[in-house]
């Protein structure tokens, strides 16, 4: 696969996630599976758009990794004040 | 990943763009990142706010910006790809669509803003909606700037400033794009699907 293929391709995947997304916000019962879709996703999208929309797969390994770094914390921050929040109510 | 596929991209090591905007990419992500500690810290306090804060926002609308930024970020790739085969007018209307999307972008935000007024969602509604016109508000300014930087670099494009093995001012603004792209892509499920 070309890189041009590989972007398109990521472009539909990526539109399909965010679609399906909102579906699921939309007409899921919110609880914890619900949660971890969502963060999972967000971990997921984030690295493609890192690898090969912006071209660090190959980068310098310092950017890549604090790029990278961004879409491993936020969504373990949004699980963890997820549950936190939870457990106050 | 296939090795062919790794080949198409910069050599390993490369840096798109250049450092002084990566020094700036690095500026927003740590501005969005306190922002985002801010949003975590207000929905352990007010859980009950943040719970059923996104129900009250409208969906499509973020839906819809969801798909602009990520389709801008899938243009602005390809007028990369464009010109490092030495195809600028391609790159010209790749960068022409990337204006579209932001453009849609602005267009949806103002009718989304219209619409939480004519519902009375308002900043002064409690902690949720303080942290998401905050987040959304100060986004909306970074795409903003990244409209400016396109219209140069479109100007630039169309006066041939760049060539399959000179366009560092044509990266250093995919990049920023993408990290704006990036940002969105954290605040739509915290605001919009996390309920």
């Amino acid at each position: 696969m070309s890189h041009k293929q590989v972007v398109a391709v990521l472009w539909i995947v990526l539109v399909i996630l965010t679609l399906g997304g909102s579906l699921l916000g939309e007409t899921t019962e919110p609880g914890y599976v619900l949660m971890l879709l969502i963060t999972l996703t967000m971990a997921f999208k984030g690295r493609m758009v890192v690898d090969h929309f912006m071209e660090l797969k190959n980068a310098h390994p310092l950017i890549r990794r604090l790029m990278q770094g961004y879409f491993y914390i936020l969504p373990l921050a949004t699980a963890t004040t997820y549950l936190l929040s939870n457990a106050q109510l | 990943m296939t090795s062919a596929y790794c080949n198409q991209l910069p050599p390993a090591g490369h840096i798109p763009g250049n450092r002084g905007m990566w020094a700036g990419i690095l500026c927003e992500m740590t501005e969005f990142a306190v922002l985002f500690t801010v949003y975590f810290t207000a929905r352990v306090f007010f859980p009950q706010e943040f719970r059923s804060g996104p129900g009250n926002l409208n969906l499509l609308a973020g839906t819809l910006n969801t798909l602009w930024m990520i389709s801008g970020s899938y243009f602005v790739v390809n007028a990369v790809i464009a010109i490092r085969q030495n195809r600028p007018v391609l790159s010209v209307r790749f960068l022409y669509l990337v204006l579209a999307s932001a453009v849609a972008y602005m267009v949806t935000k103002y009718l989304e803003f219209e619409w939480n007024v004519a519902h009375g969602v308002t900043a002064g509604n409690g902690a949720f909606f303080t942290v998401y016109y905050y987040l959304t508000l100060t986004h909306m300014v970074h795409v903003f700037w990244g409209m400016i930087g396109l219209g140069w670099i479109i100007f630039r494009t169309h006066d041939d400033a760049y060539s399959p093995t000179e366009h560092e001012g044509m990266e250093s603004f995919a990049s920023y794009w993408h990290a704006t792209d990036l940002v969105w892509l954290i605040i739509f499920p915290l605001l919009y699907l996390l309920r």
